[in-house]
């Protein structure tokens, strides 16, 4: 069930460096030639080659230079945006126009130099291998293949040395940039209004980008026809080919919109619907493209409809997005697992936890993330949608059982590597309309599909909006359903699916247009959102935040999109909160009500039996597993699950413990016994009160604070301070 | 037909993407064990194991498991070309193969003896990678990481000892350990166990340069965990890390000697030009990394100088580049980059320019940094050097067994063993001699057993060995290498603790600098501390010091006197645009602060400005007997009411240790 891509696209990897492509193609360019730079040969030849390939190694070095101050500038100019409120320029459109300049200087600021590559006709073989030995005049070389050149390019082959040190292997953001940017979306997917809005998002998503697809297709095919007709086409164009395009092109990327959004605290329902949207909607575009590209009909007729090979496809949609999936979910489910059992496990031996390790706990979890996409990789599956259900996972189970400094440790490691990753890759967009070298311009296509996006857009919102409010309680406005057709941007997921595959004419015209609609949908639609927001009467700082609030908004934008709802308090509709807590029921009945069964079917599934198996919230899974389950549930509750249970029932919680400390409470009481304990009562409440206040998410989850608990609990958490104090100087190295 | 032949590529490059992917996986999971059972080990404290030999315990058993229960498979490199028609080899070839083009991109150069085994097994082929990656990816961070945590109120204390181990100390071993290991190779040819000719001197000088490079994470790791005497503590690592440096540098310069006739005799020119090569790489990558940190720390700086004072932003209230920490850590991270890369690109070295970018950062930058940015960038360094660090022990334990041309000679280990420790010896010992003439604090014997026994090899020995494996003689230093590192990692690194109390050497001391720091930003002189630092320190320090405190600090942080009052008055008008208001505002603020606290930053000692001492020396007399270590006291340590409160725990706490 392998799609079967004609791109190269592992191979390059996995050639060129056995055993670490993924990890090690991102420096592809700057390694490639060093490994002999100090072999201690003496003949002149090898000299010159050794010379050579420093030189390209430092040539290597200067181009990702080239990239990094690139970056540097973005930051700096971001910075001084971000400064004067300029909204209508948002870092990526900044990031792409520093492309572009640069783009600009190394097309015409360089001279074109010719690389030495030699043709060589081999016939004693009859495929391509891995690495090649080559015997010249004595001398054995090692050679890894790095592509397959279509026949009629040959000659072309990137005269440019310059232009070819910058353009990165298209894998490259299949395999280091995209991951990253995707696993952050999906971390913090955790809205308390997405699963609110899930119906309607999985629609969009799924309906919607099927539409979407299909229309733009059909589309593009008549204007490919047209072009066929006027005579500017020049080479084959075929309804796959344009299936294909529009699969890609249905990929939207609001950031710039969503940015607005977070910033202006726009409507959250609107923000969760085009969020939650643009993350799937990545998911399905390229599973939809990877499908269409396998569809391959039986008879001689490639291109012609044949049954058995569309419902082989869809067979293949279907098999590729549920693996990932499954994949994506079990390695969540696993990790939480890990950091669950971590907890519960550490009760028996009455040692310090996982917890106290932060940073053991974010490697543990920055690897297996990482494990999800190797593993769907390795099983075929798409590595992208396996992270981000991974993603989402791991924000669902998994961040509930993290100590609070792993989770801003977590927190702020992806949203470093999704920001400089996103702004890599719309750099390179800027840089690669001028560096890549094969673009096909054809006016007639691209004005064909921007016609066709739009209208696609339209034909995916209007007619889903329509439908979803015969069943949605609080109806789509007419105003939302506007902003959200406005808000069909096309970023990253789409430049990277177009750039994955240019060897066909076709597809190189599909890699113009998408940079051009990509620049134009990110900088003239970008820009206009808050005009577009103010026209639409779209409601603006619902919020109405404080003075202080502002400040913590502002800042809490560059920290992860989670947590402008999750850090205050939960007083206001948080899901889980309610489904925790019987007591408030009747706004637990209004939540219910907004979504459809089936979701109801699985929030209690969720939370009878896999949060409170994975996390430490919920009700202890003995109240909710039938009777005869009673020993199983024993041992898979965690104790704190029980003690969460009891202060529920208790009304007199003057003094709230969290998670964090929580934990604490399970210390061995006799090494309490060491005394000075005065000091530390006093400064343990001072972490408490802090902890009280920074994680405030699950105070109604799990609160406890009882009176005489609090003093017991006091006696053992002595404890704690003491390896606090041994463990501090060890993560923070001054 | 043609679809036929393209689908069986398709298969091949499913089978590739599977293995890619799988290896990635082993590696991953290696990982992921290791930090389960390092979890394991810190619960139930044990020290015996780090996290980085229980990595290559893994790693060892993992590459077992590879070598001898995983079938050989036939990998495909296996057919050799005779191209006739090429006379030296291009960088890239197009081959032709039914019509179809291919592009191969130039790998190495292989001996012959070594064509065998790359037409072994796949899977071991496959689990090898690039040394250069080593390099170029996985390096960095670590020694980024050093640097920047370098920042120790010790390390600039002991700068002129540590300088004199690092470069002294370590042109010494590479010498030592080069002649002895000329002996050993002489008697192996009188034992018929290598041909005359084979093993020059300069191959053995190498192999002492590369030896040189000592890594005692491990023993660092207990030495934190134990809070072990802090000049100790600082001496060794300051060593290691800088020993780091010129070990790279010295290899680098050692393999590009190159006498014009015979290449293994002594050539003066040859000689010299290699020197001058030492130290041209060196003050080069020196200063490109100072520079790129200057820079940021400039433009850290700039964004808070400049802005607040607009009134704009006083109007809108947005502000610094502070409330954008991300940014902030984004900057860091891409600037930090650029220093290695531009050393690469200058054709400098790029790690020991990455070194310097964060001795720097730490110094100038981290103090404009606002205080999320600091953690952040901290931990964002702490995590990559985990995962970087473990990755390369794990490497280490695979290679044992992967890695298909080892060479291993007993003479040669044992030799090898024989040197590594003359050399430290005679690297610890005389220096410690010398280095004790000028010191006031003298080095104390059990100090230098401790030194001596903390010669670990690591991740640079390895690196650099690694590098490059095509002759026989340095595939026989890599196998040595890997079995030094493996020997100094388990026995050196279980055997610390056994030796710090066999040693005598006082545990549980620099607790109270992690705890003093964190409740005032105010850093103020402590007059008695002054005097004692500044005659610690020889006068070249003390110099710099002063420039250092009284013009560098102000220019490129919000520390320091302002620059009004240290420059001379014809300068006023650029030091006054230099200078943040921040810095007269903590100058006046000083004057009424109730406690200081800050012992971290050495360089607030020199202080010139008469600001008066915060507290009456009797304070500090009365904290004394509390305190474990007299020496902390007299480095300019005020004990308050609430300090002697901590210190009860500091002892408390040793003695549950």
């Amino acid at each position: 069930m392998h799609p079967v891509l004609p791109t190269k696209w592992w191979s390059l990897f996995s050639l060129s460096y056995p055993g670490w492509p993924c990890f090690f193609s991102f420096t592809k360019g700057v390694l490639q030639k060093c490994c002999q730079i100090h072999s201690d040969s003496s003949a002149m030849e090898e000299l010159a080659t050794e010379k050579e390939a420093e030189e390209s190694h430092r040539q290597d070095s200067v181009s990702l230079l080239t990239f990094i101050l690139l970056l540097t500038l973005t930051i700096l100019t971001i910075w001084l945006f971000k400064h004067r409120r300029v909204r209508f320029l948002h870092e990526t459109g900044l990031a792409m126009i520093y492309g572009l300049i640069v783009g600009v200087i190394l097309r015409y600021g360089t001279t074109a130099t010719s690389g030495h590559d030699k043709s060589l006709s081999c016939t004693q073989e009859d495929r391509a291998f891995s690495t090649l030995l080559v015997n010249v005049s004595g001398k054995f070389f090692e050679y890894t293949l790095k592509g397959e050149i279509s026949p009629g390019k040959v000659n072309s082959v990137e005269q440019n040395d310059m232009l070819r040190k910058v353009t990165f292997d298209p894998e490259v953001f299949f395999n280091i940039l995209l991951p990253p940017i995707i696993f952050h979306a999906g971390y913090s997917l955790k809205k308390r209004h997405f699963f609110r809005n899930l119906g309607s998002i999985l629609a969009y998503a799924f309906l919607g980008t099927a539409v979407s697809c299909f229309i733009i297709g059909n589309l593009m095919y008549g204007v490919v026809k047209l072009m066929k007709i006027v005579g500017q086409l020049s080479d084959k164009f075929y309804y796959t080919d344009c299936l294909f395009f529009g699969a890609i092109i249905s990929a939207t990327d609001p950031v710039t919109v969503l940015a607005i959004f977070n910033e202006l605290h726009a409507d959250v329902d609107l923000y969760a619907l085009l969020f939650g949207e643009s993350v799937l909607n990545d998911a399905v575009a390229i599973v939809l493209s990877s499908s269409i590209v396998a569809y391959q009909p039986a008879g001689l007729n490639t291109h012609a409809f044949d049954a058995a090979a569309f419902f082989k496809s869809v067979g293949i949609f279907l098999g590729i997005f549920s693996g990932s999936f499954a994949m994506g979910a079990v390695t969540g489910v696993v990790t939480a697992l890990i950091s669950f059992l971590s907890l519960t496990g550490a009760d028996v031996t009455k040692f310090t936890k996982l917890h106290c390790f932060p940073l053991l706990e974010t490697a543990l979890f920055f690897l297996m993330s990482w494990s999800t996409f190797l593993l769907a990789e390795a099983c075929g599956f798409t590595g992208v949608v396996a992270v981000l259900f991974c993603g989402i996972t791991q924000a669902h189970y998994t961040y509930n059982n993290l100590s609070v400094e792993s989770r801003s440790r977590t927190k702020q490691l992806f949203e470093v590597l999704h920001f400089l990753a996103e702004n890599f890759i719309f750099s390179y967009m800027g840089l690669a309309l001028f560096t890549f070298q094969k673009h096909v311009f054809s006016p007639v296509f691209i004005i064909g599909a921007f016609v066709a996006i739009f209208l696609g857009r339209a034909a995916h919102i209007y007619p889903l909006s329509f439908f979803l409010n015969l069943g949605r309680r609080h109806k789509i406005g007419w105003n939302f359903q506007h902003m959200m057709m406005f808000s069909g941007l096309r970023g990253a997921m789409a430049f990277a699916l177009a750039i994955r595959d240019t060897a066909s004419y076709a597809r190189q015209m599909m890699f113009t247009t998408t940079l051009l609609i990509v620049f134009f949908t990110v900088w003239i639609i970008g820009g206009g959102t808050t005009p577009m927001l103010s026209w639409l009467n779209i409601r603006v700082g619902i919020e109405e935040p404080s003075e202080e609030d502002q400040n913590e908004h502002r800042w809490q934008y560059f920290r992860v999109g989670v947590d402008p709802d999750q850090d205050p308090p939960p007083n206001n509709d948080s899901f889980q909160v309610l489904q925790g807590d019987g007591s408030d029921s009747a706004r637990g009945n209004r939540t219910k009500q907004e979504s459809a069964w089936l979701f109801r079917l699985w929030y209690s599934f969720d939370h009878n039996y896999l949060k409170p198996i994975l996390t430490h919230s919920g009700p202890p899974l003995t109240t909710t597993l039938p009777a005869w389950c009673g020993l199983l549930a024993q041992c898979l509750t965690s104790p704190q699950v029980y003690e969460n249970q009891e202060p529920l029932r208790e009304e007199d919680s003057d003094f709230i413990l969290t998670e964090g400390d929580l934990t604490l409470t399970f210390g061995d009481s006799a090494v309490t016994a060491n005394g000075s304990s005065g000091s530390h009562t006093a400064s343990m409440s001072l972490e408490g009160g802090r902890r009280m206040k920074s994680s405030s998410e699950e105070v109604l989850e799990r609160d406890l604070g009882i009176g005489d608990q609090k003093v017991s609990s006091r006696g053992t958490r002595l404890v704690f301070p003491l390896e606090d104090n041994v463990r501090l100087p060890a993560q923070s190295p001054e | 037909m043609e679809r036929k032949q393209r689908f069986m590529s398709e298969k091949d490059e499913y089978q590739f993407q599977h293995q890619g992917a799988v290896e990635l996986l082993v590696f991953n999971f290696l990982l992921i064990l290791t930090i389960l059972t390092i979890w394991l080990f810190k619960n139930h404290r044990f020290r015996f194991l780090h996290e980085t030999g229980g990595a290559m315990v893994y790693g060892l058993v993992m590459g077992l498991i590879l070598r001898y229960a995983t079938a050989p498979t036939d990998i495909e490199s296996g057919t050799v070309y005779d191209c006739g028609k090429l006379v030296f080899s291009p960088s890239t070839l197009l081959i032709n193969i039914t019509d179809q083009v291919y592009e191969y991109k130039y790998k190495r150069e292989i001996s012959q003896h070594n064509i065998n085994p790359h037409q072994g097994n796949a899977i071991l082929e496959k689990m090898t990678f690039d040394p250069e990656i080593f390099f170029n990816v996985l390096l960095p961070p670590i020694i980024f990481h050093a640097g920047y945590s370098l920042k120790k109120r010790h390390f600039f204390q002991n700068l002129g000892s540590i300088l004199t181990y690092a470069f002294l100390g370590t042109a010494i071993s590479c010498i030592v350990i080069g002649l002895i290991m000329y002996g050993f190779v002489k008697a192996m040819v009188y034992a018929d166990q290598l041909k005359n000719g084979d093993f020059h001197f300069t191959d053995c000088l190498f192999f002492g340069s590369l030896m040189s490079a000592t890594d005692p994470v491990t023993v660092l790791a207990i030495f934190h965990e134990l809070h072990v005497d802090p000049d100790l503590y600082t001496l060794l690592f300051g060593e290691s890390v800088l020993n780091d440096a010129v070990a790279i540098v010295l290899t680098y310069s050692i393999s590009i000697y190159s006498p014009k006739e015979n290449p293994n005799t002594f050539d003066a020119a040859a000689f010299f030009q290699s020197v001058g090569n030492f130290l041209g790489i060196f003050a080069g990558s020196f200063a490109m990394g100072s520079a790129y940190a200057v820079v940021t720390a400039l433009i850290s700086f700039v964004c808070q100088l400049l802005f607040p004072l607009t009134p704009l932003c006083h109007l809108t209230k947005f502000t610094k580049l502070c409330e954008f920490p991300m940014l902030e850590t984004g900057l860091f991270f891409l600037l930090s980059w650029s220093a290695f890369l531009s050393a690469e690109a200058a054709g400098l070295t790029g790690i020991v320019a990455v070194l310097f970018c964060g001795v720097t950062q730490a110094h100038y930058t981290y103090n404009n940094l606002s205080s999320d940015s600091k953690m952040r960038t901290k931990q964002l360094f702490e995590f990559m050097n985990f995962l970087a660090e473990n990755v390369i022990f794990c490497y280490m334990g695979l290679a044992l067994f992967t890695f298909q041309n080892h060479i291993f000679n007993a003479l040669f280990i044992l030799g090898a063993f024989v040197a590594i420790f003359v050399a430290r010896a005679c690297n610890i010992y005389p220096l410690s001699f010398l280095l004790n003439l000028g010191r006031k604090h003298k080095i104390p014997w059990n100090f230098q057993h401790m030194m001596m026994f903390s010669g670990l090899r690591g991740a640079i020995a390895f690196a650099l060995a690694i590098r490059n494996t095509e002759s026989q003689p340095k595939q026989m230093m890599f196998t040595t290498t890997l079995l030094l590192v493996f020997f100094t990692v388990w026995i050196f690194g279980g055997g610390t603790t056994p030796m710090l109390t066999w040693l005598q050497i006082r545990v549980g001391v620099d607790l109270d600098e992690d705890q003093k720091e964190e409740p005032s930003s105010h850093q103020e002189e402590n007059n008695l501390g002054k005097s004692t630092t500044k005659s610690e320190s020889a006068w070249l320090f003390r110099m710099w010091y002063g420039f250092d405190h009284k013009y560098l600090k102000p220019i490129l942080t919000h520390s320091g006197p302002p620059l009004t009052t240290t420059l001379p008055e014809w300068c006023g008008p650029i030091s006054r645009l230099l200078t943040s208001p921040q810095a007269y505002g903590e100058h006046l603020k000083e004057d009424d602060v109730e406690c200081i606290v800050n012992q971290d930053e050495l360089a607030m000692n020199y202080q010139e400005q008469g600001t008066s001492p915060c507290s009456p020396p009797g304070e500090d007399q009365k904290a004394s007997p509390h305190t474990p270590s007299k020496e902390n006291i007299y480095e300019g340590d005020l004990g308050l009411g609430s300090y002697e409160l901590k210190l009860e725990k500091t002892l408390s706490q040793s003695q549950l240790n």
